[in-house]
């Protein structure tokens, strides 16, 4: 038995005005899970404390919770000393439990059609992957949009999609799935990346219904204009000054002996709209001993196009980008934008590397940089810590220059 | 905890499992249904957490003959041969229900449903959607219900029946909302749906519904309920960690390939069932692994090795995606290393006692599922108790449909006698949940997989002193966790009182303290009762 001291989030509305973490102190067993806690709590100390259980095994979606902030299934979820366990962050009944039933209930239903219709395998192979979802609303609870829109939430999406799939269903679903705030989701992947099973909805399902919206002509009017100024310039955003290709050269060499070489993808807003910050970034680089080769045949990653469903172009966009950095035999691919390197790694077969400039400044290491004395504290881009991943190494770049809170 | 709150209405289902879910569907095509249930519907009970599959005819080199020879063998003859042929009969006509309603079940290459082998039968005749086929019927089941005009009260717990003033006749419930308050719902008909029991043992697969409430509920309005001893131990549930104990490793496993081998290495099943090795029935297939780790064959953790490394990986992670996910949570690839396994209590194949139409011996008392007993016999073959949710809860809820309108006179003695329990335990001293784990402990080791009288005795014991505490609600959301745990000592004490009255071993049964000369099949021994009013065990003639 291992003694933890945790912390719980409690809150009865008929008594408090807020919820407030209470401390305990209980014995576990090795390798209790989030859930075995709350049974220790409620069984040994505190019968009053309410939470929600059923399946016990990960099957059932009823025990969500959060743990230091990070949605979980508390019978899955290995206990830790020190936790702190809160509600969703959704509305709360009482202490843990949320009232999830009111949000369950606006999951579309299959409505058969009148003719029996029966799936084929292949149809079934597609609707499987969204068919692992346990409602627990995890995805629901950290969606930035449906805390300021009238957005259903990524799982009913992700269902809208899966009936979408069904030939037995007899519903309209992208008219529905538009109506119930489709084109509201940022693709911040923060759904997925919470859900137990692991669903992508983002890619699987929000993106596969806005290319059927596409094909229904739902697409939204300035969605359609960006992919209009990407078929005329290449480019998603349109040219105000001088941009970074026709400034910066077609390669730039290091100060110092060459540690690495990389092609650059500059990408839209960097090449259109931050064009300093890129020229600023290719200094360091070329004082850091990387080698750039900027081809100036690059054009759009074509992320706007596929986030929004339209794909008819995409592909020409691809091949481009693929040609320009593979007829120069570039090994490795650098990219700024977030969204640019979150693309070209998910979305791209590409035959080179692909790498996010944090990735490679703490791949080599940097010159001791002067240190500002001032405090700084650092948001995440969505594409770069969930799109691909990278969440050490920029803190570890800035903790360099200034002190990071 | 005041009355005041009352639901008058045609048929009240009690239960949101799969039995539950498809009674109220069916009924509610003949009047105003109500389905209460004391989780959220599509998230309680054991159906979503139903693994492995769903039995049905489909193919035409199987027959519903076969099926049924398959099930009352596997049954140990024990089972009432009607309810088998309506549940061998219908369950292909209820699975081809699910498949209309969206159900999405694997398919093969030519289009049609995949069926994997199951223990105990002479075909491949388990549906299956992955490993969670059970949770794929119940959103199935579910988004039916969502098109139907039936209301749902959700986390409202029944905590007795109501029955009609001057008669046997059931007229509803009472039941306790969230926060502890009364609520009396009156029906013509009322159908117990509330699945097995088997978290009276410290061991168990089940969800936090398994509590029994249905038996307890009925035995206490007079229901006689058949076969109470026969708990089926499921062969294989995890070992450790120690709170994940229990949790089922499916039998897909096993039907996938799978095999069982003791801490020496030895494929031991040949010693049990040379012929159907791991596909043989549950209980004995459990029998062995008890035997083997009684033996000191077992592995360090108490189990023995269930191992599916030499499948292809990709094989396990379409087929059992389930088991893989969570044995990886606790530190463990079975796509390398083998799992550890040992019995769980799994299910309750006795209970209410039906008629085809899911008639209990009482008027306006309905039961399908696990609560009703007499469809699997001694033993219950894999695949069998989700395809009996659809067939008897379609079944029971036609029926409670079809019945007339019943004068409902609310007994004020029945509602007063509910409030001065309730009270009781406001005035209580004992903590709940230390008598329930009291008890769990107690069944495992006195009415588990090997039985004797003195164990038995010496478990009822125990049950009935349970009972008699007073349990304390320190608040009126915890008056309901001092019903159910009041449900579980009844519910145990049903099974001991059975078991002792069983003079046999059979089936799942298992009478350490008896010797027999009879197999199975010429046993002179029909289901046993009990009620408020009698209790015994038939001679096998009277029941066929």
């Amino acid at each position: 038995m291992k003694e933890f001291t945790i912390r719980v989030s409690r809150f009865d509305p008929d008594e408090d005005k807020a919820p407030h973490l209470e401390t305990y102190t209980v014995k576990v067993n090795e390798g209790a899970r989030v859930l075995n806690v709350l049974h220790a709590i409620h069984d040994e100390l505190d019968p009053t404390l309410s939470y929600r259980y059923s399946c016990s095994s990960g099957q059932c979606g009823s025990c969500a919770v959060r743990v230091n902030g990070e949605p979980v299934l508390a019978c899955m979820e290995e206990a830790r000393d020190g936790m702190t366990i809160e509600p969703l962050h959704l509305d709360v009944k009482k202490d843990l439990v949320t009232d999830l039933v009111p949000r369950l209930e606006q999951i579309a239903s299959l409505v058969a059609k009148k003719d029996t219709v029966l799936p084929k395998k292949a149809d079934i192979d597609a609707m499987k992957p969204l068919k692992d979802c346990i409602e627990c609303l995890c995805c629901v609870s950290v969606c930035p949009a449906v805390d300021v829109t009238k957005f259903l939430g990524p799982t009913a999406m992700r269902q809208e999609m899966r009936l979408a799939l069904d030939p037995r269903d007899s519903g309209d679903r992208v008219p529905d799935a538009v109506r119930d705030g489709l084109f509201t989701c940022t693709s911040c992947q923060a759904c997925w990346k919470v859900c137990p099973k692991e669903i992508e909805i983002p890619g699987k399902a929000i993106e596969k219904l806005r290319a059927r919206a596409n094909k229904a002509g739902l697409t939204l009017p300035r969605h359609l204009e960006v992919a209009a100024l990407i078929k005329e310039t290449g480019r998603s955003v349109p040219r105000t000054a001088e941009s970074f290709l026709e400034k910066a050269g077609g390669t730039i060499e290091p100060y110092g002996p060459v540690k690495a070489t990389v092609g650059f993808f500059v990408g839209c807003m960097y090449n259109l709209r931050q064009q300093q910050s890129a020229l600023d970034a290719m200094e360091v680089l070329r004082r850091n001993g990387i080698r750039v080769i900027i081809p100036k045949e690059q054009i759009c990653c074509g992320s706007p196009l596929i986030r929004t469903g339209q794909l008819d172009y995409v592909d020409t966009l691809k091949k481009r980008n693929i040609e320009t950095f593979q007829s120069r035999k570039i090994g490795t691919v650098l990219t700024m934008c977030a969204g640019c390197g979150s693309t070209l790694k998910n979305d791209y077969k590409t035959p080179f590397k692909v790498i996010d400039i944090n990735e490679l400044l703490t791949q080599y290491g940097i010159e001791p940089p002067a240190r500002l004395p001032i405090k700084a504290t650092y948001h995440d881009p969505c594409h770069l810590l969930r799109g691909q991943g990278v969440r050490d190494q920029p803190r570890e770049l800035i903790r360099q220059v200034v002190d990071l809170v | 905890m005041l009355a005041d709150e009352v639901c008058d209405c045609h048929v009240l289902v009690i239960g949101s499992g799969g039995a539950g879910v498809r009674a109220a569907i069916e009924a509610s095509k003949h009047g105003e249904t109500v389905l209460i249930s004391k989780t959220i519907v599509g998230k309680g009970g054991c159906t979503p957490m139903a693994e492995g599959g769903y039995n049905a005819v489909l193919r035409e080199q199987d027959s519903c003959g076969i099926h049924r020879e398959d099930t009352l063998k596997g049954g140990a003859y024990l089972n009432n041969p009607e309810l088998v042929d309506l549940l061998v009969k219908e369950s292909p006509l209820r699975m081809g229900d699910l498949v209309k309603w969206g159900a999405v079940f694997d398919f093969t290459e030519q289009n049609e449903l995949a069926q994997r082998p199951f223990g105990g039968q002479r075909f491949p005749r388990t549906c299956y959607a992955g490993d969670r086929t059970g949770h794929e019927m119940m959103m199935t089941l579910v988004e039916r219900l969502d098109s139907t005009d039936v209301t749902t009260l959700q986390e409202y717990t029944v905590i007795e029946l109501l029955k009609d003033r001057d008669g046997d006749a059931v007229i509803g419930a009472v039941a306790l909302d969230e926060k502890g308050d009364l609520v009396l719902l009156k029906a013509d008909s009322t159908i117990l749906a509330t699945g097995g029991g088997a978290k009276i043992y410290d061991i168990s697969t089940n969800s936090s519904s398994g509590t029994g409430d249905g038996f307890a509920m009925g035995y206490r309005a007079g229901a006689e309920l058949i076969d109470m001893e026969m708990v089926q131990f499921h062969p294989t549930g995890a070992v450790y960690p120690y709170d994940a104990r229990g949790r089922l490793v499916t039998e897909a496993v096993r039907g996938e390939g799978g095999i069982l081998k003791n801490a020496k290495g030895e494929r031991f099943m040949k010693k049990y069932d040379p012929e159907r090795m791991e596909l043989s029935t549950r209980d004995v297939v459990a029998r062995a692994i008890a035997t083997e780790i009684m033996q000191g064959q077992g592995t360090a953790h108490g189990g023995v090795y269930l191992d599916v490394t030499h499948l292809p990986g990709e094989q396990i992670e379409t087929r059992l995606p389930v088991m893989l996910e969570q044995f990886l949570r606790f530190g463990v690839d079975i796509r390398t290393t083998p799992m550890e396994v040992a019995p769980t209590a799994h299910h309750v194949m006795g209970g209410l006692r039906i008629t085809p139409h899911g008639q209990t011996t009482l008027p306006g008392l309905f039961a399908c599922g696990e609560v009703a007993g007499g469809v699997h016999g001694a033993n219950r073959l894999g695949g069998n108790a989700l395809a009996d949710t659809q067939v008897f809860g379609k079944r029971a809820g036609e029926a409670a449909g079809k019945e007339g309108r019943r004068r409902k006179s609310v007994d004020r003695e029945q509602v007063g006698a509910q409030l001065g329990r309730l009270a009781g335990f406001c005035a209580g001293n004992t903590n709940p949940a230390l008598v329930k784990r009291d008890l769990q402990l107690a069944m495992w080791q006195g009415a588990g997989i090997f039985r004797n009288a003195g164990d038995l005795e010496e478990t009822l014991a125990t049950a009935n002193q349970l009972s008699a505490v007073h349990l304390r609600a320190v608040s009126d959301r915890n008056l309901a966790e001092c019903c159910i745990v009041q449900n579980m000592c009844c519910t145990a004490s049903l099974v001991c009182r059975s078991a002792l009255l069983r003079p046999e071993s059979r089936g799942a049964h298992v009478r350490t303290d008896i010797t027999q000369t009879h197999d199975a099949e010429h046993s002179p021994f029909g289901h046993t009762f009990i009620s408020l009013s009698r209790e015994g065990i038939e001679p096998r003639e009277m029941q066929q």
